[in-house]
């Protein structure tokens, strides 16, 4: 073999299964090489960051795991510029402790727990503050990856505002690797706000507020989550009210063996909250669609699929305890094309293979 | 061919005769391309017709909304079909409760913001054409607009899309849900200038008004110390709404015309805009006159309402058709370069116009680092032409070097496709190729345009096994 | 670009043409654009069209001639262009092309009637007495289109206006105008009055003549000379020079492009709204209190995008007691534009009734204000019965001979 990449007899093993190889390639040339061979073998390929984000999509059966874990460095970051680019193995938590040093953030989710920024872009997930400041592929600039068949892949810039050729950055958000491995990104930062404050109000509540930075509601509560200047973040704090803590508190999700994430049209959320099993706790970002749900079992969430789905929405599941619950859903209209475009960067389907909407 | 459109429209809306074919010709830019015949789709189902024809005859369709663009993107391709659609221009829906509006790709960007102001909303990209430009091209061409450095450009503000396929299928991509499930091909069409499919329904995302806004008006006795507050009002943690420079030439040719009171004295002046809650934008404000104050502002002045407010943007909008009054014909450029190598591109720019005899105008969107460098000349003297071109390719060449990138907003279109390799090795361009024919393997939508002939090369090397992709 | 393919000295000039650079500002306030959303009925287009004729590969033919026929000549697009291009000039530039290119029987007429009929009091005058009779016998005799629109949007005719009282002031002369004097004797009227109040010398001589806007947008630029030259040699003792139709001041300003002793009647040239407004500002006339009342205001192209005025009729209205009210902020043309209403019945049809329906959506009131002829017939043609279409002067003029505070008369 010509790959130079550390092989690890990894403790997982037993979870993954006999005979499957993992690797930890420590270079982007080590990353196409890898990919080539397995290509070369078809050796379906599971790509591992922070596995926070394996419970999404169909199961797939690796003959190869590939650990990003080598590919932790960051690159480049000009505060002036207020970019950053990172190799996709940083840890989430690591690169925002960085960005803090100098009153920055990526904006990245606000629990990551061991997530990568490369899984997290690959697994399309956002954090909270979405309200404020966009989803997270509002924010990648620049992206390489290595597709299915070990090109190295570039597309974007590290510039803020770019329309040079076609978007793959964006399209790589929530490619879950069928794209390409995503093994350097360039994300666009924001200084953190000066004051920032969290409001406890009575859920249900309808308040004015202008451009929050997150407003999450459950079943008991609804918080209100500012972030501004002293004055700005004073004034609003005094006109709405509430308990108030001066600092972001961010929920946890509780812990359940299943969970899910319900993405509908904003408006439509509150009538589908009310259908949600009695015994399934959620956040739901409000102003956003997204309702996260954690629940004791699948019960109750094909009826709320099927709501969602009516509406243009979908419920996914995040964490499953079995396969017997759908993990997608109905697969959007346009399959095909999908299945296409994923053909023309991995041709022998070896990076998650038939993990996507529709087993593609 | 002719007769199959008139059968699928009706013959007012198939335009062939000379002048329709001639005005039809050419968008804002300086390229020219002669159509076979122009239609005017009014519905999803008449695109699909002309598709479907497209194919039988199998010649390219070319789509077209106001024709305001400046890369030559909707610059008809010889003896095709442009498919024009400033018909297609009905806002179907706005819904203030979601914060969306569904809207034909004709409708104007501006008559969107007019038609959501009963509900205090807006449609965020504002490029300096609004008033004229459709949806339709700001898809097209993932449009910005002064506002789009708080906002994002129009790729932000796109939640789903309706579009004709190469094959005359038509399919609903996005939602108004949150992150699709499966491959987000919103983010592939938006800005693939017509060449991957023909875009017939637009939902977007509305914005919420305002409640307060402060625009300070800059001025400076040079560019280095203007491009420096740039970089100093970022580094300060402020990201302003908008944030603008106009040099001293463009500043006077737009003077001369709308009589703003604009400093046209001032060798540069910057434009800064900041929106939110009144403490916030008050603050904010004051952090930047004194960034201004810091690096040499010789004046730093508010505007003191909202008409005065308006009549700064008209004189930033309208600057581009203001430069018609010192010279006949004009070249620019539209790249994007980090904000901390805005001074020394900025040096470097005005050097290359200066060694090439070219008067160099600078009007642009500062704070995203997006320059638009522009030069005036008079195309009917001998050799003229050809020294543009020459300044211009070493005007890019310094952008790329820096790090930066070719269009930040224009688009690629034909103007700027051969420049390609600059920015993307061959490996990136073939994907890139690969993407254009999975959508369009007959090469049937704008050809031509974005990617250089040739990007798809077949012989990559060792790595990728013979046979995998056919 | 080659000068050979134009017949007259009235082309469109090679810099007019260059001027535009094609960034399609115009576009959106260009009310055929608006109506069609074709390029060919846009600002641009048509720009693009002379060009294509000034390098030799468009033909000044049929279509030619329609695309520029069908342009109202409203000059929205000129108020909006940074780059400034003369428009409005280069348009009737291209008229006097085609007209010299197609000589035919109807536009020889028209020519004629324009050029000829209308410019003539005597004949003004017999065709006044056949529309009063007209009135009389009623609208109801023609068939609905635009020869009834047009009679119903006609004032309800009246005796012949009283003639100035002459005191010693600056003199100004009064273009009393082709129809404005016979068919619009009120605004005149009240012209000389507010300008005796302010203290003027009022003149109207005799040799005075239509001012040839209608020929000259027609395309007969040698009417529209000999039009201007005897203007220019009746007005040359007046120190200002003032017009009640916006059309005409409009035109007036415009002489220098017409013959080169043109230019200083140009350059003497107000619009009435503007010299009024001027003199309410100055002191000489008087603002009244507050009525109350609200006026709709029209913007006539001609006033607003020609001579980019739009706070006089205002200012006028507000010194009037009325509160104003905008008809329409994006300043489309009401489709009168001069004799497109016969020309293209349909389009003019269309843009009558978007301002019409604008206007009575405005406010409450049914008083509306509109500083040029043709504009308050297409206006009043296009409302409902019940409204009041005037020109701001006349309203002025109302409210002054109402007020207990000013005995003047």
């Amino acid at each position: 073999m010509s790959i130079r990449a550390a092989r690890t007899e990894v403790a997982s093993r037993a979870l993954l299964g006999e005979g499957v190889e993992t690797l930890h390639p420590s270079s982007i040339d080590e990353m196409a090489e890898t990919l080539a061979e397995a290509t070369a073998k078809k050796r379906h390929t599971l790509i591992w960051g922070g596995g926070t984000h394996q419970g999404i999509g169909y199961r797939v059966d690796p003959d190869l795991v590939i650990f990003t874990d080598h590919l932790a460095r960051v690159i480049d970051w000009e505060p002036d510029d207020l970019t950053v680019v990172v190799e996709g193995g940083v840890k989430i938590a690591d690169l925002e402790a960085l960005l803090a040093t100098r009153g920055q953030t990526a904006v990245l989710p606000e629990d990551p727990g061991g997530g990568t920024v490369g899984g997290m872009m690959a697994a399309g997930v956002s954090g909270f503050r979405r309200a404020r400041y966009g989803p997270t592929r509002d924010r990648i600039l620049e992206v390489q990856a290595v597709t299915g068949d070990g090109r190295i892949v570039k597309g974007g810039g590290r510039v803020v505002k770019n329309v040079t050729g076609y978007d793959l950055p964006r399209v790589v958000v929530g490619s879950f690797g069928s794209l390409g491995v995503i093994v350097s990104c360039c994300l666009k930062l924001w200084p953190t706000p000066r004051s920032t404050a969290t409001l406890t109000i009575e859920p249900g509540r309808l308040v004015d507020v202008h451009r929050p930075l997150a407003v999450l509601s459950d079943r008991s509560s609804t918080k209100i989550y500012l972030g501004g200047t002293e004055a700005e973040v004073g004034n609003q704090v005094t006109r709405l009210g509430g308990e108030t803590q001066n600092e972001l508190v961010w929920p946890a999700v509780p812990y359940r063996t299943w969970a899910f994430s319900l993405r509908v049209p904003p408006q439509t959320a509150a009538g589908l909250i009310a259908g949600m099993p009695a015994d399934a706790d959620f956040i739901h970002q409000v102003g956003i669609g997204e309702i996260t749900i954690a629940a004791p079992s699948s019960d109750g969430m094909a009826m709320l699929r099927s709501k969602a789905e009516a509406v243009g929405g979908a419920l996914i599941v995040t964490r499953a305890a079995d396969d017997g619950f759908d993990p997608w859903g109905t697969p959007p209209p346009t399959l095909d094309l999908q299945r296409k475009l994923i053909a023309a960067f991995d041709p022998q389907r070896v990076i998650n293979p038939g993990r996507l909407p529709g087993r593609i | 061919m002719y007769d199959e459109l008139i059968a699928a429209l009706d013959a007012e809306r198939v335009l062939q005769t000379p002048l329709a074919l001639h005005v039809y010709g050419r968008d804002a830019g300086v390229y020219r391309g002669q159509p076979a015949v122009v239609v005017l789709p009014e519905t999803t189902a008449e695109v699909v017709r002309v598709v479907e024809i497209a194919n039988r005859h199998e010649v390219p369709v070319v789509a077209r909304g106001a024709g305001t663009g400046l890369a030559a993107g909707a610059v008809a391709t010889e003896g095709g079909i442009v498919l024009v659609t400033t018909k297609m221009n009905r806002i179907e829906e706005i819904d203030p409760d979601n914060r969306t509006a569904l809207v034909g790709p004709g409708v104007i960007n501006l008559d969107l913001s007019k038609a959501a102001e009963p509900y205090a909303l807006h449609f965020a990209p504002d490029p300096s054409s609004q008033a004229a430009c459709t949806i339709g091209g700001n898809v097209a061409n993932n449009s910005g607009g002064p506002h789009c450095l708080a906002e994002g450009s129009t790729v932000n503000h796109v939640l789903a899309l309706e579009v004709v396929l190469a094959d005359g299928s038509v399919a609903m991509v996005g939602s108004a849900a949150p992150d699709p499930i499966g491959l987000d091909l919103r983010g592939l069409l938006v800005g693939s200038e017509g060449t991957l499919a023909i875009v017939t329904k637009i939902l977007v995302r509305l914005l919420p008004n305002p409640p307060d806004v402060r625009t300070l008006l800059c001025s400076f006795d040079s560019i280095a110390d203007a491009a420096a507050t740039v970089s100093g009002i970022i580094a300060a943690g402020i990201v302003p709404a908008a944030l603008e420079m106009m040099d001293q030439a463009i500043t006077r040719a737009v003077e001369n015309w709308l009589h703003a009171g604009l400093p046209t004295d001032a060798t540069a002046i910057l434009l800064a805009e900041v929106v939110g809650d009144t403490a916030a934008v008050e603050a904010e404000a004051k952090v930047m006159a004194e960034v201004a104050h810091a690096h040499h502002a010789r004046d730093v002045r508010m505007a003191a309402d909202d008409s005065e407010r308006a009549l700064l943007w008209k004189g930033r909008k309208a600057a581009f058709g203001a430069v018609a009054q010192a010279a006949p014909n004009y070249y620019l450029h539209d790249t994007v370069v980090p904000r901390t190598r805005l001074v020394e591109t900025m040096a470097k720019v005005y050097e290359i116009g200066a060694r090439h005899e070219l008067q160099m105008l600078n009007v642009f969107h500062a704070g995203d680092g997006n320059l638009h460098p522009l030069m005036v000349f008079d195309a009917s003297v001998p050799g003229m032409t050809e020294k543009v071109q020459q300044a211009a390719d070493e005007l890019v060449a310094a952008c790329v070097a820096v790090g930066g990138v070719l269009s930040g907003e224009h688009g690629i279109g034909r103007e700027k496709r051969d420049l390609m390799p600059l920015m993307f090795s061959a490996t990136d361009l073939d994907a890139q190729a690969r993407i254009k024919e999975t959508f369009d393997p007959h090469n049937r939508f704008n050809p031509g345009k974005v990617l250089p002939t040739g990007a798809r090369c077949f012989d990559l090397g060792a790595s990728v096994p013979p046979g995998a992709w056919v | 670009m080659t000068a050979q393919v134009w017949r007259t000295d009235f082309a469109p000039t090679t810099a007019e043409l260059n001027a535009c650079v094609a960034c399609g500002l115009c576009l959106p306030h260009c009310p055929t654009f608006r109506l069609t959303g074709l390029e060919t009925a846009s600002p641009r287009g048509r720009l693009a069209a002379m060009r294509g004729v000034a390098e030799g590969v468009i033909a000044i033919d049929d279509e030619f001639e329609e695309a520029m026929s069908f342009c109202l000549n409203c000059r929205a697009c000129e108020a909006v262009c940074p780059s400034m291009v003369p428009f409005g000039r280069a348009m009737e530039g291209a008229r006097a092309e085609v007209a010299a290119a197609h000589p035919t029987v109807g536009r020889g007429l028209r020519h004629f009637v324009l050029g000829r009929v209308i410019p003539n009091r005597g004949i003004v005058g017999v065709a006044t007495d056949l529309i009063k009779l007209l009135q009389k016998l009623g609208p109801s005799l023609l068939r609905e289109g635009p020869a009834q629109r047009s009679l119903r949007g006609l004032r309800g005719l009246q005796a012949r206006p009283r003639r100035a009282q002459i005191v010693n002031g600056p003199r100004v002369g009064l273009l009393v105008g082709c129809v404005m004097d016979k068919w619009f004797g009120n605004v005149n009227q009240a012209a000389i009055e507010l300008l005796d109040l302010a203290g003027y010398q009022v003149v109207t001589p005799a040799s005075q003549t239509c001012c040839g806007a209608l020929a000259v947008h027609d395309g007969n630029i040698k009417s529209g000379r000999r039009l201007a030259a005897a203007n220019v040699a009746a007005f040359a003792s007046a120190d200002v020079v003032v017009a009640t139709a916006a059309g005409c001041s409009a035109h007036l300003k415009g002489y220098d492009k017409l013959n080169s002793e043109g230019a200083a009647l140009a350059a003497k040239t107000l619009d009435i709204t503007e010299l009024i407004a001027r003199l309410i500002a100055e002191g000489a006339l008087p603002r009244l209190p507050v009525t109350g009342e609200a006026v709709v205001v029209h913007d006539p192209c001609h006033l607003r995008h020609a001579q980019r005025i739009t706070s006089a009729p205002r200012e006028i209205l507000a010194a009037a007691g009325l509160a104003t009210v905008d008809a329409d902020p994006d300043g489309i043309c009401c489709g009168a534009a001069g004799i497109y209403s016969l020309t293209h019945p349909e389009a003019s049809h269309q843009l009558g009734e978007r301002i019409a329906a604008l206007a009575a959506s405005a406010a409450t009131t049914t008083l509306i204000a509109s500083a040029n002829p043709g504009c308050e017939m297409q206006l009043r043609s296009h409302l409902p019965k019940g409204y009041r279409v005037a020109h701001p002067v006349e309203l002025y003029l109302e409210s002054i001979r109402s007020s207990s505070d000013h005995v003047l008369l």
